[in-house]
């Protein structure tokens, strides 16, 4: 089967990795112009827990100049659904769409034992792929981790173990909705639909709890630099504790108008201050090994299901 | 005892609302070349996909050599099957397709692959063959596994007269050496007669007729006579389908033993015939009788 695997997907793979080693080149050209600008900037100096006058600017302009660049980079996250729409996707759709199916599964290997290998094979190489990726975009991010921190979301999702778990799903989808859908665009736009709503429903509901977030308090004016935390909510709450609504923060502003006085100043007077509830920095590996155990997991339930249901599949 | 190539029991399959075939209770004899003819949409695509576990029947069973194709697919392996149009991946060359085809069966024969190769460049992709090789290519595949149960849909469809005696040749010749069992659908009857030994005709999902094609001709005579009220005839079981023309009277019967009315002229008849004959529904509109003139007396 590997041969026919490779026969038949070998565009596929050719592309996989064609689009990978474009990405890696571009990584580089565009790591260079960072490492040296990091380094002239003498940033490190500025890190904590070393923090001398004049960091603030530095550190500042270090993130405005490569902004844009990061927000490519971090575009690179749809990369995994590509692995679903343009590999998996086709994989059973294709054959049922042109009736090779009728060819493919009436040999002497059975259709579950086809699906299997097929599967799985393809499952290694976009394995080693997004492991690349994922090592490419680690490297390339590496001076921004350093300044803010990969647990939150634009850096979580495009570094570590998830990538490659996020690819596999992707695959599994694609594969399950050939099946189900039996026409190629179908399944693609399936496989889409299902693939970004999963990642969000994990992104917004579950992985902010996969452990309980911690909580701190801000008083006052507070002008630290962004932390390496993921920041859940920020909340403003008064002395007592309780919560403070948008109408009675607007009525408070605009009292302390009224009265010529400074409206922080007066908030801090009445004790007012922000809770902020985040997810440590140090979390970063729990819950990385978390969220791709539940995105491989997922997987491997996606590509079981296809292959009991592709014998019981009417054609 | 050996279990028969395909053994069918009450089989019966459902697509949305309609019933592609219904009620199929069917035997086939070890080392037979069937015809299973019938017009389109008769069942025949739906007997094949159901033997080849391509789809599941809605009511019934279905065994092809002793085994469900379902729950043991592994029995296709010894099942060489051309699905209608002779579906294969466009894009592969021939030689990829063998190859392909050799990787995909444990057991393989490249003896009869090759003698197709002969007359087409193995680097020619597949998408650009012609219908005639293509079917043949599909043939050899088939053929390829060594299996002991040939179901081929429809593979003269497409191909010119020529083409098609050809890949009967190349049928027949793979098939002499294993005595494997053929089951060849069509719905043109003249491009299976030459070689089938046994028929089973389905009609609207259900069979119509099945049985050695010896015996069915034996069994079945053509009446010519004058026409008259037809009571019953001697010797004849049933009337399978009558026939007016002018005063003519043409009736296929089903004989139950000799025919000696001498009014009748008694006649064999052609497979195609009787199959034609099979295929229309049950009772055919007679038409009106001519009306008759009047006689009038001159003088």
């Amino acid at each position: 089967m590997a041969w026919v695997t490779w026969r038949q997907h070998r565009a596929q793979v050719v592309a996989v990795f064609g689009l990978l080693a474009l990405v890696a080149a571009a990584a580089f050209a565009t790591h260079l112009p960072i490492r040296a600008a990091y380094h002239r900037n003498t940033l490190s100096e500025c890190l904590p827990p070393t923090a001398r006058s004049g960091c603030d600017i530095i550190v500042r302009h270090f993130e405005n100049q490569f902004d844009s660049w990061v927000a490519i980079v971090r575009g690179l996250a749809v990369l995994p659904a590509l692995v679903g729409l343009f590999v998996g996707a086709p994989l059973l759709a294709r054959e049922l769409e042109h009736g090779t199916h009728r060819f493919a599964w009436t040999q002497g290997v059975t259709r579950r034992r086809w699906l299997l290998s097929k599967t799985a094979l393809l499952a290694a190489v976009t394995l080693v792929a997004a492991a690349l990726l994922s090592a490419v975009v680690t490297w390339w991010r590496g001076p921004f981790d350093t300044l803010e921190g990969r647990m939150a979301p634009n850096g979580f999702d495009i570094e570590g173990v998830v990538v490659p778990a996020y690819a596999l799903f992707a695959l599994a989808v694609g594969v399950l909705a050939g099946l189900l859908f039996r026409r190629t665009v179908a399944a693609m736009t399936a496989t889409l639909v299902v693939f970004a709503s999963t990642r969000l429903i994990v992104l917004n509901f579950l992985r902010p709890h996969f452990m309980s977030p911690l909580h701190r308090s801000v008083v006052g004016t507070d002008s630290a630099r962004p932390t390496a935390d993921w920041l859940l909510s920020d909340t403003l709450v008064d002395a007592g504790g309780r919560q403070i609504t948008a109408g009675r923060e607007d009525l408070a502003v605009l009292h302390a108008q009224q009265a010529g006085i400074d409206p922080h100043n007066y908030l801090v007077s009445l004790g007012w201050k922000r809770v902020i509830s985040y997810q440590p920095a140090g979390r970063f590996w729990t819950f990385q090994l978390i969220e791709a155990g539940i995105f491989a997991a997922l997987a491997v339930a996606v590509v079981l299901a296809a292959i009991w249901l592709v014998r019981r599949t009417p054609t | 005892m050996t279990p028969s190539p395909l053994d069918a029991r009450g089989l019966g399959k459902r697509f949305r609302r309609d019933w592609g075939l219904r009620d199929c209770t069917l035997t086939i004899p070890q080392g037979a070349i069937v015809g299973l003819a019938g017009p389109n949409a008769a069942g025949k695509s739906t007997l094949l996909a159901l033997a080849t576990g391509l789809l599941a029947p809605t009511e019934g069973s279905i065994e092809v050599l002793g085994k469900d194709p379902l729950r043991e697919p592994s029995v296709l392996a010894e099942v060489g099957y051309v699905a209608q149009g002779a579906p294969l991946y466009r894009s592969f060359s021939v030689a990829e397709t063998i190859e392909f085809a050799r990787r995909t069966n444990a057991r393989w024969n490249d003896e009869i692959v090759s003698h197709f190769l002969t007359r087409i460049a193995s680097e020619t992709k597949v998408g650009s063959l012609s219908a005639g090789d293509r079917a043949r290519l599909a043939l050899a595949l088939a053929l390829g596994k060594r299996p002991q149960l040939v179901l081929l849909d429809e593979p003269f469809a497409g191909l010119d007269p020529l083409a098609g005696r050809e890949f009967l040749q190349l049928l027949m010749d793979g098939v002499a050496e294993t005595s494997a069992t053929v089951v060849i659908a069509s719905h043109v009857i003249a491009d299976i007669e030459r070689v089938c030994d046994h028929i089973v005709l389905l009609t609207e999902g259900g069979i119509r007729l099945e049985g050695n094609v010896e015996d069915l001709l034996e069994s079945h005579r053509i009446l010519m006579g004058p026409r008259r009220p037809l009571g019953s005839i001697r010797g004849v079981h049933t009337v399978v389908r009558e026939r007016h023309s002018g005063r003519q009277l043409t009736l296929l019967v089903l004989a139950a033993g000799p025919i000696v009315d001498p009014s009748w002229t008694v006649d064999r008849v052609g497979l195609e015939e009787l199959l034609l004959a099979y295929m229309a529904p049950e009772r055919l509109p007679t038409p009106e009788p001519p009306e008759r003139l009047p006689l009038r007396w001159h003088g």
